[in-house]
């Protein structure tokens, strides 16, 4: 479904994405794992157009999206859900209307069936009864779980998280990552997971890349990442007790 | 160190023409919105709500003491002349001509178009506007269309008001201090108030309010840096507007004077 190649971005003169070719089929969970500052957030931006690169191309369904105008990438982001890293929601917007905006934006379904949809979604993030309050009353943790049931309430295609279990405690943590693994099974939706989350996410992954310095380090599924040489990635990934 | 200057020299205007044509593009797109029909009606009205209730005391305050202030001024210099009686026209033909537009657009700059470039700003340094895009909404059209065209409507109201409470501070001077009666004092006000007057002082707020929408609405999107950003995109497009307003004033005074006399 994805396809990217040769990707390149500079910021300030410094190369922070390094020549990335990646392949994520249709369905698939995959999992992008690395420290802090080593390009997630931005790789994950360029996915939908969010950022342009300065080289490289990036196929969704066959089509690049590089050179596509603002206009169309609008369209296609329809179909996508992407969660911010600090949850980016509206903050002069109270939850209710934060996770309705999507939904009365580009469909015409009315009241009842919006509240329907909103009270389902914050039952999958195990916020129920939170409509009214406003994202400043919420914690970092609660706000980021509100952004994941904005991101999904449309059910996208494609699902990309940056970071969806930090500053949450382990147990959320878990029931987090379980409750993106299941909207990836059950609804086909091909989900990109950014975070250095390797307990929760390690296991469940269908495949897992390290970017390390803006580069992959490595690629696979996790066997293959687990038995790797590589000094990088026996550190990273063995620092973390799987 | 001549080249080195010249250098700059160069950059700065180039910076500028760049910037000259962003906004200008900026602008295109507004109206492609607005000829689409993308025209979010009950957030304008929210957005005229806030921004004219913004700044609705500062305006009355003003325009109070101007007027106060104009009679005041007026009543010694005619006095010289031995013309009292032109109190009232002076005080009128001013506010309505000039200071009505001039002030209140300033002070709207100052509380409104500030409240405009620091909402964005804020909303594009923590990732709110990117939130937007990603969900497939265009921002100009969700939050920044809304705001320029609320300027549009709240700025020509606001200076109408302006220009009658200013009236009324100089009623209220000439009356108390020059034993010239309210209906006199009405009646050469409205008298001496042509149609030109007041169109073409309308006609200079309506081309200030797109200026002050467009541009605080530019720099609030365009807003990068974190907190600070914010701080200095809004400065910037308080202090971009102001001038602009100034020298626009001055330019199309003319143009409506030698138009229509
Ligand atoms: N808008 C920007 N302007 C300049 N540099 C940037 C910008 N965005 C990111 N960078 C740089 O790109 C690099 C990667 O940033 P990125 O946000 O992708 O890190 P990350 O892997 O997501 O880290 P974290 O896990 O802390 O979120 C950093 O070194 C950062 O300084
Ligand atoms: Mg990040």
């Amino acid at each position: 479904m994805i396809q990217i190649k040769n990707l390149i971005k500079y910021f300030d003169g410094k190369k922070v994405l390094d020549d990335i070719n990646l392949n994520i089929n249709t369905g698939q969970f995959f999992t992008l794992m690395g420290g802090s500052g080593q390009g997630k957030s931005v790789f994950l931006q360029h996915i939908i157009g969010l950022l342009k690169p300065d080289k490289g191309s990036i196929y969704i369904d066959g089509q690049d999206i590089v050179p596509l105008k603002e206009k169309n990438l609008l369209e296609i982001r329809r179909n996508f859900g992407y969660l911010f890293q600090e949850g980016a929601l509206f903050d002069y917007m109270n939850i209710y209307d934060n996770l309705a905006l999507p939904v009365r934006e580009h469909t015409t379904k009315d009241d009842r069936e919006i509240s329907i949809l909103i009270k389902k979604a914050l039952e999958e993030v195990e916020l129920s009864g939170i409509e009214q309050k406003f994202p400043s009353q919420l914690s970092v943790g609660m706000r980021k779980r509100v952004g994941l049931a904005r991101a999904i309430i449309l059910q996208p295609k494609l699902l990309l998280c940056d970071e969806p279990t930090s500053g949450l405690d382990p147990a959320t943590g878990y029931a987090i990552s379980c409750l993106i693994l299941k909207l990836c099974r059950e609804l086909k939706t091909t989900t990109i997971v950014v975070t250095h989350d390797v307990i929760n996410f390690f296991d469940i992954s269908d495949c897992i890349a390290i970017i390390h310095e803006g580069r992959i380090a490595a690629i696979g599924t996790k066997d293959e990442i687990r038995k790797s040489e590589d000094e990088l990635i026996r550190r990273f990934v063995i620092n973390h007790p799987i | 160190m001549f080249k080195k200057y010249l250098e700059i020299l160069g950059k700065e205007i180039i910076y500028f023409l760049h910037l000259c044509g962003r906004i200008i593009y900026f602008i295109f797109d507004c109206c492609v919105l607005i000829l689409n029909k993308r025209i979010r009606m009950p957030q304008v009205m929210t957005q005229v709500y806030e921004l004219g209730v913004n700044a609705f005391a500062m305006v009355t305050i003003a325009a109070l003491a101007t007027g106060m202030v104009l009679a005041v001024q007026a009543a010694v210099v005619l006095n010289r002349f031995g013309a009292t009686e032109y109190i009232a026209k002076l005080v009128s033909l001013s506010l309505v001509r000039e200071l009505g537009p001039v002030l209140t657009s300033l002070i709207f700059i100052g509380k409104s178009g500030a409240k405009i470039s620091a909402e964005l700003g804020a909303m594009s340094a923590n990732e709110q506007i990117l939130a937007t895009r990603a969900l497939g909404i265009d921002p100009l059209d969700f939050l920044g269309l809304s705001r320029i065209l609320a300027c549009i409507i709240a700025l020509p109201i606001l200076v109408f008001w302006c220009e009658i409470i200013g009236i009324f501070g100089g009623m209220l001077i000439t009356v108390l201090q020059e034993n010239i009666s309210v209906f006199s004092f009405l009646s050469q006000t409205i008298d001496s108030i042509r149609m030109v007057d007041f169109i073409g002082g309308m006609i200079k707020t309506i081309f200030f309010s797109i200026l002050i929408g467009v541009v605080c609405c530019f720099k609030g999107f365009n807003t990068s840096g974190g907190s600070l950003g914010v701080g200095k995109f809004t400065t910037e497009a308080v202090a971009l507007s102001s001038i602009l307003v100034i020298v626009a004033n001055f330019l199309l005074t003319k143009i409506i004077i030698n138009i229509w006399g």
